[in-house]
């Protein structure tokens, strides 16, 4: 009974509803956004943009901005330059992200290394910090966010049909390529604002294994993307809580339920 | 000698519905179609034949814009196709159609909607009309029993029907399919060409149609078009003798052996 008057007693102080607010939008976009980045094979865009965003982090801590908005800018370059590569012919997908990668991810080293270290702060940003979310923070991942859900919502049925067949889609006129980079560049987004929820490391988690959990079941796509975000919003909120209770890394948690909720499904779908 | 019963074909004043002139289509900078010319007046029912490269699928794609030419003009519905607009009034059934990723989470009713979103409805959901629509579809391909379940759970048959059926929904005036009964047992081809014809007769759609099936082609169609680098059409009437038009796309070789018993079986179903 003290785990749950611990609870109570956490939900009364802003911090944790901070955390707690700021993480369910988080789970929501990711959940949503991750659904479309699975069944468009493109899972792996997420971690490398997530790793081309450390370098952004080091940038603003370097210059003393607020590392999301930075990671945000750099991110946006990345899915750029990614779009550009693959376009041009100078690369396929799994090279082109990983050229980004690691351009951005060495570039954060350089500048940990000119700067001498951050130490705390920017392990934050590597493993997550949510409970450390302050007001201005919940604002940024507020409005990219929810505009990040709106826009979704707006452009499902377009996103669809560009996922499923694309060359249909283009026939019926549906700008296309046009689509496809608003998508990544809202998948930037996505990443950036979830950096300070779960970490720059473990961000592909939270895009993948609730759509992976929900796709076990066999359902419709609106069945598909509801229960999908119903998984992330429920392995965020449940990490949260298991954390605060058991004092245990927050991020962790949270990947692990997520995980406990893919495994369920699986052996689910293997019992069916 | 030839059985052709498709009535779809028969109307008076028929216009035309795609006209294509000297046309060329190079890919891997190899000429794949050169110097076509032919009309597809509209109710035609046309089977595309041809050796494998012969440049089939190349030329349905430059049809649909889809595949850049090098020479040549095409108009559909009157208008050049590039600055053609009206592409609700086309629909496209590719030849790996039906490859899709079988555990893709959808329903059959929702992959058929996706034959309503079009540059027109973009950014806006589907009105009831649109789903009236998808039901009417869903209907006419005989679908409407599987219209929740998932499009993985489907027999390869189903699958194509679902297809025809989204091209079907966004009510179009021309089909193109390219080979659509591919890996499908012999008697769910026949129910998928009948179903074909039944379009052409009742709605007046008409129709290409990349086949290997000779017999579909000669039992089912109004034209057939021999492809192998040259394009010839040809209408199928009584006094048409295949062999001599297929000559000109599988070469001096061939044979062709025509038995109208293959035609009555098609039509047992009638």
């Amino acid at each position: 009974m003290n785990e749950f008057n611990d609870i109570f007693r956490l939900l009364g102080f802003q911090f944790f509803q901070n955390a707690l607010l700021g993480g369910t939008i988080v789970a929501l976009a990711c959940a949503w956004v991750g659904l479309f980045l699975i069944l468009r094979k493109e899972a792996m865009i997420g971690d490398g943009i997530a790793h081309t965003a450390f370098g952004g982090i080091a940038l603003g801590l370097l210059l003393g901005i607020n590392p999301i908005l930075t990671a945000l800018l750099v991110s946006i370059l990345a899915v750029l330059g990614i779009s550009y590569m693959r376009r041009r012919g100078l690369a396929q997908s799994d090279s082109a992200i990983a050229v980004m990668m690691t351009i951005g991810f060495s570039t954060g080293l350089i500048i940990i290394s000119l700067a001498g270290g951050f130490n705390v702060e920017l392990f934050s940003f590597l493993f997550g910090s949510i409970l450390t979310i302050d007001q201005t923070d919940l604002i940024i991942v507020s409005i990219l966010g929810v505009s990040t859900i709106l826009i979704l919502g707006v452009f499902y049925k377009e996103l669809l049909s560009i996922t499923f067949d694309e060359e249909d889609a283009r026939l019926m006129g549906i700008p296309v390529r046009l689509l496809s980079l608003a998508f990544n560049l809202l998948v930037a987004i996505t990443i950036v604002l979830s950096i300070k929820v779960i970490g720059v490391i473990l961000v592909v988690a939270l895009l993948v294994l609730p759509g992976l959990a929900a796709l076990q079941l066999n359902l419709s796509f609106k069945g598909t993307t509801l229960v999908a975000i119903g998984f992330g919003v429920l392995s965020m909120i449940t990490g949260i809580l298991l954390s605060a209770i058991y004092d245990v890394a927050t991020s962790g948690v949270i990947v692990f339920t997520a995980a406990g909720f893919f495994l369920f499904t699986a052996i689910y779908r293997r019992l069916e | 000698m030839l059985n052709n019963v498709q009535s779809g074909t028969m109307k008076e004043d028929k216009s035309p519905v795609l006209e294509v002139s000297h046309l060329h289509v190079a890919r891997s900078n190899s000429l794949v179609i050169e110097d076509a010319n032919f009309t597809i007046q509209q109710g035609d029912y046309v089977g595309l034949v041809g050796p494998n490269g012969g440049g089939k699928t190349s030329l349905l794609l430059a049809l649909l814009n889809l595949l850049p030419r090098t020479k040549g003009t095409i108009r559909l519905f009157g208008q050049d196709i590039e600055s053609f607009s009206r592409w609700e009034k086309v629909a496209y059934v590719p030849q790996d159609a039906i490859s899709f990723d079988p555990h893709f989470p959808l329903s059959v009713r929702e992959l058929v909607a996706l034959g309503r979103v079009n540059r027109g409805n973009i950014g806006r959901a589907l009105k009831g009309g649109d789903w009236d629509a998808v039901d009417e579809s869903l209907d006419f391909m005989g679908l409407s029993d599987v219209a929740n379940r998932r499009i993985g759970q489907l027999s390869g048959g189903q699958k194509q029907r679902v297809f025809v059926a989204k091209a079907l929904v966004r009510k179009p005036e021309i089909i193109f399919l390219d080979e659509p009964v591919v890996g499908v047992d012999a008697r769910t081809q026949e129910k998928f060409y009948k179903k074909l014809s039944d379009l052409n007769v009742a709605k007046g759609i008409t129709i290409l149609l990349v086949t290997h099936d000779l017999t579909a082609v000669f039992c089912r169609m109004s034209k057939v078009m021999c492809i192998n680098r040259w394009a010839n059409l040809a209408e199928i009437t009584e006094g048409l003798e295949p062999e001599k038009v297929l000559r000109k796309a599988y070469g001096e070789h061939f044979h062709f052996v025509f038995h109208k018993h293959e035609c009555e079986r098609v039509f047992e179903d009638e």
